[in-house]
This record gives C-alpha cells, sequence and structure tokens, in this order.
C-alpha cells in the first residue's frame, strides 16, 4: 500500500513511517485538546514542548509555525490543527503554507474561490 | 425487526460547525451550501426516525495513536462532544442507542468483524455535523445514535470492500432486530479534499458530482476501486468516502436518489449530501 501510494504526487500519507517518525509531535499536540495543556502552550511554548521531548529541529518546526516541516516530519494535520487553534490561524493559510502558494493564490487556484475586488 | 428508512451520505466538515457557532450560516460563503441541505433537513422530519447510525471517522479528537482500531463501535448511553482544542461546543450530548448497538456488535462478530466495543467516548465532528446538518440545532435530539468510528487517519486504512461487507452485517442487525425502530443509516466525510503535502487543497468537482449520482445508482465501480485510486481522485483525506460504503451497502441495489446537494469549496473541502431510499 504505501509504496504504490507514494506515487501519488505532492501527497504524503500517514504511513507507519510517519506515524513512528511523528509520534512526539502529534503527541503534544493531541495534548492540546485539554484547555490546562493550552495555558501552559501560551504560558511557555518552548517548556511544553520539551516536556513532550521534541528534537531541536522539531521545536523550531513549531514555534516557526512551519507547517510544510511539522508534516515533513511526520505531524499529521489532524493533530497539528490544535497548534492552529490556539493560535489561531485558518486552516486555508496551512493549506497555502504547504502548496507553497500565496493565501489567495491558494483559495483562487486550488480551491476555486473568486479573486477578492 | 426494526426498518431502514433511509440511507444519507453527507460531509462533516468541521468549518461547518464552527460556521454555526460563529452565526455565518447566512453569509455568501456558507448560505449556499446550507440552503442546499434545507431539502435534507425537511426529508428527516417527515421521515422521523428514531435511530441514527452515524459512520465517521475519529480525527485525532478521540483516538490517539498509541491505539487505532480499524474499526470502534459505541454501547455507551451518552456521548458528549469532545474539545478539538476551540473549546467546548454548545450543542447537547447525544443519547446511545445501547440495546441495539449492543446487538450490532454481536451481529459483527458472528460475522468475523472484530470491532473495539466503546462503553465511554466522546464524538467529534465527524458525528456532532452530520447530526447538525440534518436536525439543526434542537435543545436535544430527536434520535439515539449508534456510532461507527472507521480508522482513514492512518495507513493502512480499511479497504472499500471491507466497509461495504461492514453494511451488509448493519443492515442484517436492522432486520434481525426485534424491536420496531425507524432507523436512518449516516454514511459521512468528503468530498474531495487535501490538507497535507504539496497538492494541499486538492479538490476534485467533476469526481464529486460523479460519486453523488454513482453512489445512488452504481456503486459497484466505488467498491471495487482500491485506497490508493480514492486517494488519487479524491485526495488524501478523501478517501474517507470509503465510509459512504458503508451506507449504500445496508441498502437495496435499487434505491432511490431523493434528494442530492453539491458545493464546493466548504472551507478547503468539496461538500454535499445524498438522501437515498429503498426502491419499492
Amino acid at each position: 500500500m504505501s509504496e504504490a501510494a507514494a506515487m501519488i504526487p505532492d501527497t504524503p500519507l500517514f504511513d507507519r513511517a510517519g506515524s513512528i517518525r511523528g509520534y512526539r509531535i502529534n503527541k503534544m499536540a493531541m495534548a492540546l485538546g485539554q484547555p490546562a495543556n493550552r495555558a501552559a502552550f501560551k504560558a511557555d511554548e518552548e517548556a511544553y514542548l520539551d516536556s513532550f521531548g521534541l528534537s531541536a529541529h522539531e521545536k523550531s518546526a513549531v514555534m516557526a509555525r512551519d507547517w510544510h516541516e511539522m508534516v515533513r516530519l511526520g505531524g499529521n494535520l489532524f493533530f497539528i490543527l490544535k497548534i492552529s487553534a490556539v493560535d489561531p490561524t485558518p486552516i486555508t493559510r496551512i493549506g497555502a503554507a504547504q502548496a507553497s502558494m500565496e493565501h489567495e493564490d491558494f483559495l483562487h487556484l486550488r480551491l476555486g474561490k473568486k479573486r477578492n475586488g | 425487526m426494526a426498518k431502514i428508512i433511509g440511507g444519507l451520505g453527507t460531509s462533516h466538515v468541521p468549518s461547518i460547525g464552527a460556521a454555526l457557532d460563529k452565526g455565518l450560516r447566512d453569509t455568501p460563503d456558507w448560505k449556499p451550501f446550507f440552503d442546499g441541505y434545507e431539502v435534507g433537513k425537511q426529508w428527516m422530519r417527515d421521515a422521523k426516525p428514531d435511530i441514527a447510525v452515524v459512520v465517521f471517522n475519529d480525527h485525532g479528537n478521540t483516538f490517539f495513536l498509541d491505539r487505532v482500531p480499524t474499526f470502534a463501535v459505541g454501547v455507551a448511553e451518552t456521548y458528549n462532544p469532545v474539545d478539538e482544542g476551540w473549546g467546548p461546543r454548545a450543542i447537547p450530548a447525544f443519547e446511545g442507542a445501547v440495546d441495539f448497538s449492543w446487538h450490532f456488535v454481536d451481529k459483527l462478530v458472528e460475522r468475523h468483524f472484530d470491532p473495539m466495543v466503546c462503553r465511554e467516548i466522546e464524538v467529534d465532528h465527524g458525528l456532532q455535523v452530520p447530526m447538525e446538518l440534518f436536525f439543526g440545532r434542537p435543545e436535544a435530539w430527536p434520535v439515539k445514535v449508534l456510532p461507527i468510528w472507521v480508522n482513514t487517519i492512518q495507513y493502512p486504512i480499511p479497504t472499500p470492500q471491507r466497509c461495504w461487507e461492514m453494511g451488509k452485517v448493519l443492515r442484517e442487525a436492522i432486520e434481525s432486530w426485534p424491536g420496531d425502530e425507524r432507523v436512518v443509516i449516516l454514511g459521512t466525510g468528503g468530498l474531495s479534499h487535501q490538507l497535507q503535502g504539496a497538492r494541499a487543497g486538492f479538490i476534485n468537482q467533476a469526481a464529486d458530482r460523479a460519486w453523488l449520482d454513482g453512489i445512488a445508482s452504481n456503486p459497484e465501480p466505488y467498491r471495487a476501486m482500491s485506497r490508493e485510486d480514492y486517494v488519487e481522485q479524491f485526495g488524501s483525506e478523501g478517501a474517507e468516502l470509503i465510509m459512504w460504503l458503508v451506507m449504500r451497502a445496508a441498502m437495496n441495489s435499487d434505491v432511490n436518489l431523493i434528494h442530492k446537494h453539491y458545493h464546493a469549496p466548504a472551507s478547503m473541502t468539496g461538500a454535499g449530501m445524498v438522501v437515498l431510499e429503498n426502491a419499492a
């Protein structure tokens, strides 16, 4: 399955490798479903990330809100969306970042929305 | 025996619930989407079901990666909406169809399925949003629910054929249930969308429109499709559509397509619904 699926261009599937690679990031993000953890994240983000054992690289991806890199490191969007809920960041901006497009271009060219103005 | 009064397919995009929470229903972005569901809501008011079977996937809200059930079935008294990171939502808890749910679990295992059986568990937008789309925002939901979770997050996800087989067992469970409840089945997820990778934002309107007709008139090709085909045609998260097959397989092979609606994009997703009834 994963070999065949890997052939669909620009479409990472959350398979065994991704699940193992992204476990810490996803566990940290999952915990943001609890209000106390959201408060801890807001109060001292780095300390919160340290408490989940994230590597320096993982931490910098999260702290820079580098969505493309978080996914590359095995972050699954459904978990890391909880980071965007804290910020908050619209999901279309996360999509645009992964597609390496300007937000307005992304809305128009990928999602088919009319351009503003 | 209980009676299947209809099969619905619908999107469950979380932004739909958020739009309702924020009072955005009648904004230009959302009005065409919600207006198209009005016929579905009216159908539901007229149909007066007692039980809603909701087939959906959790989105990293209830199940973490420490344990990932391929299929899970709820047998709880009550299902509370889970906090997905934005805080609690002001919608009522869902009452479980406990006895019927256990009956379904019995049938599943008898037919060689191995579900996780959940006594105490919360539900995310995968169940909440379809209920809101068809029942609105009542003080209490007018039906009891049987939740069925399908893993569509971590590969390997189940095959379309396996979802189809589960639908056959669901039908057998409904028809062998001694009560006279009226049961509606909601297959949820999709339509085309991709949230991850450089192809993020992928929407395939042509494939979505073909799906809404084909799921009614000729579902066989969709049952035979591989998971890779689903990802390619509908996007990595659009593969959720396999969950509609549980609903479709529980219906007669001949169904009437009573209502359908399509709108794109809802947030980042091709979105829509069908209402199916068994043909006489």
